[in-house]
């Protein structure tokens, strides 16, 4: 699976956490100071990487990262 | 054990009864403010539940769809040779809610009645378990009730159901395919942790504290470790399902109904995308029943499939997952059976 741009990671990500109220998101954004990142925005994550990417990722493997490029690191 | 067949064992009908009472999950409950509501039932996928009245046990809806399937089937009291209980919600910790049914339920002393301890996997389980005496020759005809009392107001998930389901020895009966599984070292993923001999209930036990929600939490309540479910759920689902078709010898394509457990959408929906399974194959009652623990294949079938599965001869997947860890899936065909529309209690 060929991997996707920053770009193409953050549009998937605004989809995967459904959040109710429109967000700037750039590489750089720390995922915990996003209002609505929350436990149900998590699973999302992880079911966007196993999805769309084929990769499995854990609860912890999301605890373990600070800002969105961070995530992106995690499709190695 | 794993993978495994059972022969000489006739699916002969199926009842399920859930409360009156709906809660939905867009008004009834939390979080406070509506679109977030409208955001974790989206995601969830679960709009409204069923909750016992104070004084329902999940041995009353188990025992009104009992009565029912007894008569539709015309089978008498005394021809019950096994009550196979799986539940998480008994009558009383001790003794077996399958003995107190027993009773109630008039069947014979000679009845071999007991508790299983399993949750939202338990159905292919149970369906072994009770296919497997009756495969002996020791029972001819046996009861398996699966269900729990576990919804609560305010947790969006859980949803209460009592089902019951009969089989019995018929030397002509297609084979049915197992693959069942077990994995402690998850156990705490899925944890009511107070109230047993490693942490006894205790006077500090009753006393609540506020989640960063502002809601009220008691220390005995039900644990979930949702990041830990979806994982196990949607790593173990797939290739366990593709294992016993493959164990079986038939093609996605033979399949007419693909049952899963009924956790959330967002693991439904992985393990079906996951799997390339057509949405009209895998029927689903998330929206109106939400997760009904063990009860979930059952209530679906009844609630999705009770009129197809009557007439003609259908090959099902069903595919159990959850508390223990535990995970497991049963291949079989169902021909002639009945199947009464579903009941509320």
């Amino acid at each position: 699976m060929p991997s996707p741009s920053i770009e193409q990671f953050i549009e998937s990500f605004l989809t995967a956490v459904d959040f109710q109220d429109p967000v700037e998101v750039t590489p750089d954004t720390e995922l915990r100071a996003l209002p609505e990142w929350d436990s149900l925005a998590a699973l999302g994550i992880i079911v966007m990487f196993d999805v769309e990417y084929g990769k499995t990722i854990v609860g912890d493997d999301l605890k373990n990262c600070n800002t969105v490029t961070d995530l992106y690191k995690l499709l190695g | 054990m794993g993978l495994s067949t059972l022969h000489n064992v006739r699916f002969a009908g199926m009842t399920s009864c859930v409360p009156k009472r709906v809660v939905s999950n867009l008004e009834d409950c939390p979080p406070n403010i509506r679109s977030e509501r409208q955001r974790l039932v989206r995601n969830i996928g679960i709009q409204q539940r069923r909750l016992c009245a104070s004084w329902q046990c999940f041995s009353d809806l188990a025992l009104d769809a009992t009565e029912k399937l007894l008569d539709e089937l015309q089978w008498s009291r005394e021809e019950v040779d096994a009550l196979i209980v799986v539940t998480q919600s008994p009558d009383y910790p001790i003794p077996s809610t399958a003995i107190i049914l027993q009773d109630r339920l008039g069947l014979s002393h000679s009845t071999i009645a007991f508790d299983v301890n399993l949750g939202c996997s338990g159905y292919p389980f149970g369906l072994h378990l009770l296919g497997s005496m009756i495969a002996s020759g020791a029972v001819k005809k046996g009861l398996l009730l699966v269900g729990d009392r576990s919804a609560s107001e305010k947790d969006p998930l859980f949803s209460d159901a009592g089902t019951a389901t009969a089989l019995e020895f018929d030397a002509a009966a297609p084979p049915m395919y197992f693959d069942l599984n077990s994995d402690g070292s998850g156990h705490k993923a899925i944890i009511k942790p107070v109230g047993g001999h490693r942490e006894p209930y205790a006077f500090h036990h009753s006393i609540p504290t506020r989640d960063e929600h502002g809601e009220l939490q008691w220390p005995d309540r039900l644990l979930l470790d949702g990041p830990a479910v979806l994982s196990f759920s949607t790593q173990k689902i797939p290739p366990a399902v593709e294992r016993t078709l493959q164990y079986a010898g038939v093609s996605k394509d033979d399949v007419d109904y693909f049952v899963f457990h009924q956790a959330n959408r967002m693991i439904n929906e992985t393990i079906r995308k996951k799997l390339a399974l057509p949405p009209e194959k895998v029927p689903s009652t998330l929206a109106d029943y939400g997760n009904t623990s063990g009860a979930t294949l059952p209530v679906t079938m009844s609630a999705r499939l009770n009129e197809t599965l009557e007439s003609g001869t259908h090959k099902l997947l069903l595919s159990g997952f959850g508390i223990g860890l535990s995970w497991g899936t049963c291949i079989l065909d169902i021909s002639g059976a009945r199947f009464p529309a579903m009941m509320e209690s």
